[in-house]
């Protein structure tokens, strides 16, 4: 499991491979808060190639969602697998998020 | 016979001289062996060194000496103990300090003569004349020789200075304080570890206690429950309140970590809860006290929240819930059939509006209601694959006739053996009530 991070002009994007969760969580919340020292404010969070989000892995793309929003900028999903689709509707999570199916859209979207 | 005698002569003579060297040497050859007798009974190192250092000086005839003790956290060679002047003339001292001798010795790994005292040396206080310093060695069976610490010793008695049997004796010395000084960081380590994990398990058995014994609800309810955290202490629990006609609530939570913090949280969702939840039969109602209560807390964990409370209405043949974003709550009918109690809101602790409560029928009697964390549906077997919720919904359907113990058994078997002997990742926890 690990995150890469690369720069679609002024979008921070974050690639996920594996899962997000108890043990990484705070290697990605790292991550993002780098980019956001540098003065990012659009971050975008793809899912592409990730199967697994748990609890902390929530709890940490909310945080991270929070403390972006506070600086005016936003942190927005992409390309979640039905699952994770399906884990974020039974959390009433994706009400609180903007979530892409593809990565294009979600970039679009900024 | 005049050989004979002669020889005689000449073992008499060689006796006499081994005895002389035997007496000469005998001060040295008790001091080593009364070194390893005081560092064989006694754990307390400074006292250790206080003894040993006083013998060193007398046998080898100096008036001043030291004993320093690398700090890793600090870079500072620390005195453990001194001899012939005022402890508090004595600094500790860093490390790559190149005026100190006591730090050039200690990383030259050998042992260093000086006649003279220099200046500007930084371990002024304890230098007198000849200054004799000796690294203080262990032999790691993994890394080979490495350096704990320096015994500087100075103020000779005699004119002759410190000559190299001083140095030798000093050297065997310094590598039997070394071992003790492994030996004592070895010891204060496993201690330390000991120490903590008996005050985790005091937590876990804490956290437990706090967890209500299923009988509360009865008669009105049958209820079985389990939580087995993934750390001695963790984030899932359940609660149960037995409410006004004949009413019962039933709440689940699932805090967003583990670990202490996470365990603080649930106690505090514990405690505001049994206040909340006896204040009202509305769920949406007792869950925004409840949110009031934490709102600080979470805040500043950055932690959230995702619980399931639920008022099992047997009069009114309802359940009335407030559902913030958790994903396993249902209720099986007495035909199988599986009704998920949908999220009413997402976990507290984002903001956003005021929570919400939903209302589904009920059977009384016949219905269990089933409530259980992501810990047990997301458990991963040795090759990683998860246990599914649909898995655990077929043991609670093949037993949806039987007590709800029998119920709770049946999953923690699916999950043990799914699971087959490895740590959870996650804390688990299921409620599962009759009513």
């Amino acid at each position: 499991m690990s995150f890469s991070v690369s720069q679609h002009g002024d979008v921070a994007i974050i690639d996920v491979e594996g899962q997000l969760v108890v043990s990484n969580r705070q290697e990605l919340k790292q991550r993002v808060l780098d980019e956001v020292d540098k003065g990012t404010t659009k971050v975008l969070v793809d899912f592409a190639h990730a199967g697994y989000i748990d609890s902390s892995g929530l709890g940490v793309l909310v945080s991270l969602a929070k403390r972006i929003r506070e600086t005016g900028g936003d942190l927005r999903l992409a390309n979640l697998n039905e699952d994770l689709q399906t884990l974020f509707e039974l959390t009433k999570l994706d009400t609180l998020f903007q979530i892409s199916e593809t990565r294009d859209g979600a970039l679009a979207s900024f | 016979m005049g050989e004979v005698r002669d020889a005689l002569a000449q073992a008499r003579l060689e006796a006499q001289a081994a005895n002389a060297e035997l007496l000469e040497r005998w001060e040295e050859i008790n001091l080593l062996y009364s070194i390893g007798d005081i560092l064989g009974r006694t754990l307390d190192l400074s006292d250790a060194a206080r003894t040993i250092l006083a013998a060193i000086s007398d046998t080898v005839g100096a008036g001043r000496g030291g004993i320093f003790v690398y700090e890793q956290s600090s870079g500072l060679l620390r005195p453990l103990t001194v001899q012939g002047v005022d402890a508090k003339l004595v600094a500790p001292v860093a490390v790559d300090d190149a005026s100190s001798l006591v730090a050039r010795t200690y990383r030259a790994r050998h042992a260093m003569l000086e006649s003279s005292v220099p200046g500007d040396t930084s371990d002024l206080a304890l230098r007198r004349g000849p200054v004799l310093a000796v690294p203080v060695m262990w032999k790691s069976p993994q890394d080979g020789p490495v350096a704990l610490g320096v015994v500087l010793l100075s103020d000779k008695r005699s004119d002759m200075g410190f000559t190299a049997s001083d140095e030798k004796l000093v050297s065997a010395i310094a590598a039997q304080i070394g071992t003790a000084i492994q030996i004592e960081g070895l010891v204060r380590a496993s201690v330390a570890q000991q120490r903590l994990a008996h005050e985790m398990q005091l937590a876990h058995e804490l956290q437990m206690r706090l967890l209500p014994a299923t009988t509360v609800v009865s008669p009105e309810a049958s209820c079985a429950a389990r939580v087995a955290p993934a750390q001695s202490v963790g984030g899932d629990f359940y609660h149960l309140f037995r409410l006004a006609d004949g009413r019962t609530g039933v709440l689940i939570g699932d805090v967003s970590s583990h670990g202490y913090q996470a365990a603080l949280i649930m106690a505090l969702t514990m405690s505001a809860m049994a206040i909340h939840a006896q204040a009202t039969v509305d769920p949406a109602v007792a869950v925004q006290a409840l949110y009031a209560s934490l709102a600080d807390e979470l805040r500043q964990t950055e932690m959230f929240l995702s619980l399931c409370y639920v008022v099992v209405d047997p009069a009114a043949r309802t359940v009335c819930y407030t559902n913030t974003g958790h994903p396993h709550a249902f209720i099986v009918a007495a035909d199988g059939t599986v009704q998920r109690l949908d999220a009413t809101d997402p976990p507290l602790g984002l903001g956003g509006d005021a929570p919400h409560s939903a209302v589904l029928p009920w059977t009384p009697g016949s219905d269990l209601l089933v409530l259980f964390t992501d810990g047990i549906s997301d458990a991963r077997d040795d090759a990683g694959v998860a246990l599914g919720e649909a898995r655990v919904l077929d043991v609670v359907r093949a037993r949806r006739h039987d007590a709800p113990a029998r119920v709770v058994d049946g999953v923690f078997s699916l999950l043990e053996g799914h699971m087959s002997g490895m740590a959870p990742a996650d804390d688990q926890a299921i409620v599962v009530l009759r009513s």
